[in-house]
Formats: C-alpha cells, structure tokens, sequence
C-alpha cells in the first residue's frame, strides 16, 4: 500500500515537478489546443459549408476530407504531419515541431467539427432561410446572420465534447520531439516519470487535464442554457395588445 | 450584362406596376404542381388565392418572390422581370414582402432585433435608423412593448404581427402572405386579419393565399380558386364565392363554407 502511494501521489515528487507543469506544460498544451480547436472550428466551417453543397465538385473532396481524417488514428496524422511534412521539404513553420502539432490537431478537429456543425445548421427550419432571403438578404448574408449562429447553438454539446478530445489529443504531439520551453503536460510527466521511476508527475499532470476539461463541460452547459431561455432578460408577461384585440365587424 | 440589364428596362417600361405571372411552370422532380399559371395583379390590387391543399397556391406565391424558382414562364414584379438571368433578386427581393404561417421569426433575436436585421444588412441603415423605423412600425402594429423579448416569449398572434412588421419595415411595394393565420389559435386569428385587412385599406398589393373565406369576401377584389396547379376560376370575390362555375369549385366551396 506504502509503494502504491508512494508511486502515484508522493508529495515531494509532485510538488517538485508543478512550477514547471504550471508554468510550461499547461501554457503549452493551451497554446496547442485552443490554436488547434480555433483552426478547427474555421476549417470545419467552411468544410460543413461544402458537404451541404449540391455541386459534387465541392461536396466530394470535403466528404473525402472527411472520411480520411476521421478514419485514421489521431497520432498516425501527427505523425504524418509533424514528421513528414518537414522531412518532404514542406516547412511552413521551419523546424520547431510546435506549429506542426497545431497544424496535425486542427487537420483532425476541422474533419469532426464539420460534421457537427453540418448537422447543427441542417437542423435549422428552411423557413428561417426563406424568411431571411425573402427580405433581400444573400445566401451569404442568411447564412451568416440567421442560419449558422442557430446551427452553432443546437451543437454546443457536441462542439464541447470535440474540445475536450482536442485539449487530450494535444498531448499526442510528445513524439515530435518537443524541446525544453514547447514541452506540454503530458510530455513533462512522462519525461519525469522516465528519470525517477515515480508516477506522481503522471498523476499531477492528468490532474491539470481534469481541471481544464471538466471545468469547460459545465461552463459550456451554463452558457448554453443561458442562450436557450434569452439573455437573462425578464421573463415576458404577453400583453395582448388593445387596439387590435377589437372586435371589428 | 449591361446590355441585358437594358433590354430588361426597355422590357420593363411594357409592363404596369403590379404582378404579372406569364404561364410560370414549376415542378418539384417528376411531380408538375404549376401547369402554366397565368395571372396579373394591379397596383393596389388584393387578390386572394383559395383552393384545396396541394393546389399549388403556396408554391405560386413562393414563385412571385422567386424563393422558388419556376422551371419556366415569366415573373413580373413592378416593371421588373425577376426570372431574367440578369435581374438582381436580392433588390426585388427587397421590394416584396412576404409574411409566413408559421412566421419564421428569428428566435435568437429580440423582436427588435428582428425587425432592423433587414435593415441594416440588405438597406444598410446605420443602427439608430433602423430602430427608429422598427420602432415606428412595431407601434403601427401594436407590438412595441415586446421589443426586447424573443419571439419564443410571445404569442402566436404577437408573433405573426412582429412578422409583418419585419415585412412592412422594408416599404415593399407588394405583400405575399402564405395561409398568414393558418397556425393561430381561433381567438388570434382575427386580430391578424384586421393588420391585413388595414393595410389593404392602406392601399397595399397584396396577394393572400387564404382559408378564410368571410375575409377573401370582404377585402379580395379578386378571388382566384387554383386546384391541380392550375387556376381554374377567378372573378370579383362575391362573384366567384357565391356563384361558382365549375363543380371543383362548387366542391370546394361546399367543403369549407
């Protein structure tokens, strides 16, 4: 029992190992993932945008994109990414793993967020688009103002779940060889677990993990909440209106 | 494109104010719903369309603001051909209003809010004018005191007066209302049809697709009966409602009165 405890929660090893946790490891992994979940959303837009196209020519390389981002492992992406991407001469962000990690994350969140929000915004009545083009407005202009900020709030749950799977697979990146300064949690503990054959740092960085990613589930729900009953305006009282609730004969 | 857009003006001088349908076809797949509907409207006309459900009448009045494109035939809309290619829908879009049954208000903004989003997207109004004329007409149709609610917090008949409101905001030149009071509750029905029937006294040219027969009798000038995608009588209301010709009409009549 003393070993069990001594392997997972010595007090020394974990406090010895926080500053640098706190101070690198989380501001890493945020940096990743919140980049990562940001890219993600942009190109998962614009990719839902082209699976709900009716020219093929469109729709089929984003179904493609999809379907091939889906159906790999998230670290054989990362590792196509991270690794060949420099080793083919594709430097976009020169030899620092860092931007390559973002890059790989994203790649894989963009593919799920497409599909998330593809069905938020085709769970919108085609009457909120009729509506709004038969007062003039563009496809683009409806889309923009009415179509997708409803399509987003009937996927906020799903969207949240993404996130958290984004801010868990950033530790992924820990096989590109990150160097002193771009280590994120996952890659500290595991280093320190290396040296001293103790796993208190595993189990203080999992601890960080928890604090971000259940934190966000109900900070998420809360504002979700908020957005379905109106913004926290009073509750409204209908006032039927005098004038023409007249009986006109 | 300039050349067209002036063959569309010299075109457009030929045409009368108002709405002109010429033979427009529609077909969703294999189904045909409109067999060559022809029909005109003046200005200050209002015209009500009657008929069974799947008569095409929905998808008539969908088809004058082109949220349905007819397959063929011709629309005119105040001297502007709208199924040329070269015509700018979203302008003349603009210039029809259009009020829905289940009024399609935009429930993540406030009622405000849905009344000046037109008008500042597509007339590009600075805010402060945008209320002002929301404001305006939100007071016209009694509804003023709801601006700052969402449309899930009124009622049906709130509702569908917001959604005209939201319509009349854009001073169309013509109103389209699609069966407008069919999802209210019998006892909002009524405050509903006095907004429509005022701004037909208004002046407003208003094509109404209706069940309601004492209000096509009353404020129609013109009753059309369509069934089977066609139009199959059309006349003065009193004329046609108490004296119909054919027996489909006669049917239909026996059916609702």
């Amino acid at each position: 029992m003393e070993e069990f405890l001594h392997t997972f929660f010595d007090l020394d090893s974990i406090v010895a190992i926080l500053p640098v946790l706190l101070t690198e490891g989380l501001a890493n992994t945020l940096i990743i993932s919140v980049s990562a979940v940001l890219a993600g959303l942009l190109l998962g837009l614009v990719l839902a945008m082209m699976l709900m196209s009716k020219l093929w020519i469109v729709k089929v390389p984003a179904r493609i994109y999809v379907d091939v981002f889906r159906g790999l492992p998230a670290i054989l992406t990362i590792s196509l990414v991270g690794l060949g991407f420099p080793a083919a001469g594709i430097r976009p962000f020169g030899t620092s793993p860092f931007g390559y990690a973002i890059l790989a994350v994203g790649l894989i969140s963009a593919a799920y967020t497409a599909e998330i929000l593809r069905s938020g915004i085709q769970s919108i009545d085609k009457g909120q688009l009729q509506a709004a083009r038969s007062l003039g407005m563009t496809q683009f202009q409806a889309m923009r103002k009415i179509v997708i900020p409803q399509g987003i709030r009937n996927v906020l749950p799903a969207l949240t779940n993404r996130f958290i799977i984004d801010i868990k697979e950033s530790s992924l990146v820990y096989l590109l060889g990150l160097s002193v300064g771009q280590r994120e949690l996952y890659f500290i503990a595991y280093q320190q677990q290396a040296v001293t054959y103790n796993s208190s740092a595993l189990v203080a960085a999992g601890i960080c993990y928890l604090l971000m990613t259940i934190p966000l589930t109900y900070v998420v729900n809360a504002w979700d909440r908020r957005l379905r009953t109106g913004r926290s305006r009073p509750k409204a009282v209908p006032v039927p209106s005098q004038s023409t609730m007249e009986v006109v004969s | 494109m300039s050349m067209m857009a002036q063959d569309a003006k010299i075109d457009a001088s030929e045409h009368s104010k108002g709405i002109q349908i010429r033979d427009v076809r529609k077909s969703f797949g294999d189904t045909e719903v409109l067999k060559g509907v022809s029909l005109d409207v003046s200005l200050r006309e209002v015209v009500c369309i009657i008929g069974p459900s799947g008569s095409g009448k929905s998808t008539l009045l969908k088809c004058i603001n082109l949220l349905e494109q007819p397959t063929s035939g011709e629309i005119w809309v105040d001297g502007i051909e709208l199924t040329a290619k070269s015509a700018d829908i979203n302008a003349a879009r603009a210039r029809v209003g259009m009020v829905f049954q289940h009024f399609n208000l935009f429930p993540h903004l406030s009622i405000l809010e849905n009344v000046t989003m037109a008008l500042r997207v597509v007339k590009r109004l600075p805010a402060k004018k945008a209320e002002e004329i929301a404001v305006r007409q939100l007071t016209r149709l009694g509804v003023d005191t709801l601006s700052h609610l969402r449309p899930a917090d009124c009622s049906g008949g709130q509702q569908q007066r917001v959604a005209i409101t939201r319509a009349l905001a854009m001073e169309p030149q013509v109103m389209l209302f699609d069966e407008a009071t069919s999802a209210l509750d019998p006892e909002l029905v009524k405050g509903v049809l006095d907004e429509m029937r005022a701004l037909a006294l208004d002046g407003m040219t208003m094509v109404v697709v209706t069940h309601e027969m004492a209000f096509a009798r009353e404020v129609a000038d013109r009753v059309v009966f369509m069934d089977n995608g066609q139009i199959v009588e059309t006349g003065p209301a009193e004329e046609v409602l108490t004296n119909p010709q054919t027996d489909r009409l006669q049917n239909f009549l026996s059916q609702v009165l």
